[in-house]
């Protein structure tokens, strides 16, 4: 037992030995931050900026899909902050496992395009502030495709065999779906299993007969490079993609897309909810944002930032991309059913398997 | 002696823990389903009924099979040769060889297989020389060829390895003997030396075929979305889709068919052994 004493003891000392060492000035000296985010989608000095800030040490660990950070959130692990889409936010708040954000501790909101705030996941922004926010729709070489296609056929033309070969497709249920159920003409957010079925076959029949190339972010580097003619990209990708080769173009069908956003929440079980409020505003002041939005390519959240890089001087003057669509009445917001996620998902696996077994 | 074995008893908590444990949580899965709020699981066949009936799982199912065979056979075709010609070069020489083979595979397999992303991409080297030698450049990408050339890549130390060591165990004075008996080098090799590196062929093949089968990384880097082995069908249950009832069926199911494989290599083996011994 005195044996066990010393150890914990001893473990103890090392323990705020090491708190101190970091040596950092500032108000949260020795606290640290744990942050649940996307590969690629912090600002190249936004977490060495905010430890300066503050004091804190920063913990990132990063996630590829939604799905894989709601496994670990769902089964204890803690974080302080998230950054999950927005039907993933309606999921986390279904299943209460986040917290409440306390507002006296946040001066971000009049600094945000209100296009992007009170949207349906989270109507008062009571849970969530934006990080990114877009729409999906399709890159294309201009010098390949033809854009009265494009207009003619909307998200049609990935099954117009002139293209047959030549066409990346996302490898995400959602997104899939999205681009098929909108071309059909309905809603993204049906529960209805004939529409959904509909959708399935097209797919189906697009994966039988026009050889598509099914990624994910391996299209942001082909399409840069020319590879292709034709592929199903976030418009945030796509300005980056456009950047890079100014061959490229966007284009946004007009049955409609999907207009998307990732949010900061602090879930339930964080263990520094207070610092997390810090980081919230910080990513959201115009030197946060601006990082994160020159770095990553997304479109901020922050209006400022985003007329700044829009405009004359900024790094996507002239990228239409980067400007998320406002008032086509057909764009929609994902929302968030468990029921058709699961058949969705499902369909979405056979579509994978229909591919390899016509390839 | 015996105080001694009392040490390993950590180790066996740490099998129970990270190797037993897990194993029986996945066959509690796969005979239950989430149920309803009043039971929270129940126990049911379900999974495995789901399984069987839908020809979409057992086609991919099969295509897993088909090309792990296919990755097998081209490791000991290609590997038995290599694990040869190490076994029977100078002392120096084959320890040279063998850190050869062995130094990629201390290279992460992920980081490896990313690296042939980039040779085999359209504009990559590969496609340059086909180009240069007057084929028409097409992608090599995201092809079954690829898939292939990634597992071979992968496995295939795990072949020479096996081999080279049963080479390498072998009484050398056997093959005089066959000499001096009057049998010549081919003779000496399919009646002598292949018999006697049988073991190390057989252990070589479970270590690539049962690996080869449920991988799920290679197909996905390199054989694109469109490219869907049973590992990635597993692997999409527990990520997306969610279903982790389903998920561990297919994984029982996986586990099954594996150690099946291996008990037929093992009688093999030992059919094959028990035929040397007679032929003496």
């Amino acid at each position: 037992m005195k044996k066990l004493m010393l150890m914990a003891a001893a473990g103890l000392m090392a323990m705020s030995l090491t708190a101190c060492g970091g040596g950092n000035e500032g108000e949260y000296a020795g606290q640290t931050l744990h942050i649940y985010n996307w590969g690629e989608y912090t600002g190249e000095n936004l977490i060495s900026d905010f430890e300066e800030l503050t004091g804190c040490d920063v913990v990132m660990d990063n996630f590829e899909s939604n799905e894989q950070m709601y496994i670990r959130v769902a089964n204890g692990d803690s974080y302080d902050i998230l950054v999950p889409s927005d039907y993933m936010i309606e999921r986390l708040l279904q299943e209460d496992l986040l917290q409440p954000l306390d507002k006296e501790k946040l001066d971000c909101f009049d600094k945000l395009d209100p296009d992007v705030l009170g949207l349906p996941y989270d109507p008062d922004n009571e849970y969530s502030v934006p990080y990114f926010w877009g729409t999906v729709g399709i890159v294309y070489d201009k010098n390949k495709v033809d854009l009265a296609d494009l207009e003619a056929e909307g998200f049609g033309i990935f099954a117009d065999e002139k293209y047959k070969g030549d066409i990346y497709l996302y490898d995400s249920e959602r997104d899939s779906f999205m681009m098929a159920l909108k071309y059909l003409g309905y809603s993204m957010n049906t529960a209805d299993e004939a529409e959904i079925n509909e959708a399935y076959e097209w797919l189906v029949s697009i994966v039988e007969t026009m050889e598509p190339e099914i990624v994910t972010d391996e299209i942001i580097d082909n399409m840069a490079q020319g590879r292709k003619a034709l592929g199903l990209i976030y418009s945030g990708d796509a300005a980056y993609v456009i950047s890079e080769n100014p061959d490229m173009g966007f284009y946004l069908p007009e049955t409609g897309t999907n207009i998307w956003s990732d949010a900061m929440v602090i879930p339930k079980n964080a263990e520094n909810p207070d610092l997390a409020h810090e980081f919230i505003n910080f990513v959201s002041s115009y030197d946060g944002a601006l990082d994160n939005s020159v770095t990553v390519g997304y479109t901020s959240p922050n209006l400022e930032v985003m007329e700044y890089l829009s405009g004359e001087e900024g790094d996507y003057y002239g990228i239409d991309a980067y400007i998320p669509r406002s008032g086509n009445p057909n764009d929609e917001v994902f929302s968030y059913d468990p029921d058709t996620r699961v058949i969705i998902s499902d369909l979405w696996s056979r579509v994978k398997i229909a591919a390899s077994n016509a390839g | 002696m015996k105080r001694f074995s009392q040490l390993a008893a950590p180790y066996i908590v740490w099998a129970v823990i990270m190797l037993l444990l897990p194993m029986l949580l996945i066959v509690l899965y796969a005979f239950t389903d989430t149920g309803n709020e009043i039971m929270t699981f129940r126990f049911t066949l379900e999974n495995f009924v789901k399984f069987f009936t839908d020809p979409d799982f057992l086609l991919v199912l099969w295509r897993s099979i088909k090309i792990a065979l296919k990755t097998t056979v081209i490791c000991v075709l290609l590997g038995y040769p290599i694990a040869y010609f190490i076994a029977f070069s100078p002392d120096r020489m084959r320890n040279m060889l063998i850190l050869a083979i062995t130094l990629p595979t201390w290279i992460n397999m992920l980081v490896r297989t990313y690296a042939w992303i980039g040779l085999l991409s359209e504009g990559g080297i590969f496609s340059q020389i086909l180009g240069l030698l007057g084929f028409e450049e097409t992608e090599l990408l995201y092809t079954e060829g690829a898939v292939l050339l990634g597992m071979v890549y992968n496995f295939i130390p795990f072949m020479i390895l096996q081999i080279n060591t049963s080479l390498s165990k072998m009484d050398r004075s056997l093959m005089e003997a066959s000499n001096d008996l009057g049998a010549d080098g081919i003779q000496t090799f399919l009646r002598v030396t292949l018999p006697l590196s049988l073991p190390g062929v057989v252990s070589g093949i479970s270590l690539v075929f049962l690996p080869a089968v449920s991988s799920f990384s290679i197909p996905k880097l390199l054989g694109g979305g469109q490219f869907f082995l049973i590992g990635n069908v597993i692997e999409n249950q527990f990520i997306t889709v969610g279903e982790w009832n389903f998920g561990s069926s297919i994984s029982l199911i996986m586990a099954l068919i594996m150690m099946g494989t291996m008990y037929v290599i093992r009688r093999l083996d030992a059919y094959a052994a028990g035929g040397r011994k007679e032929g003496r």
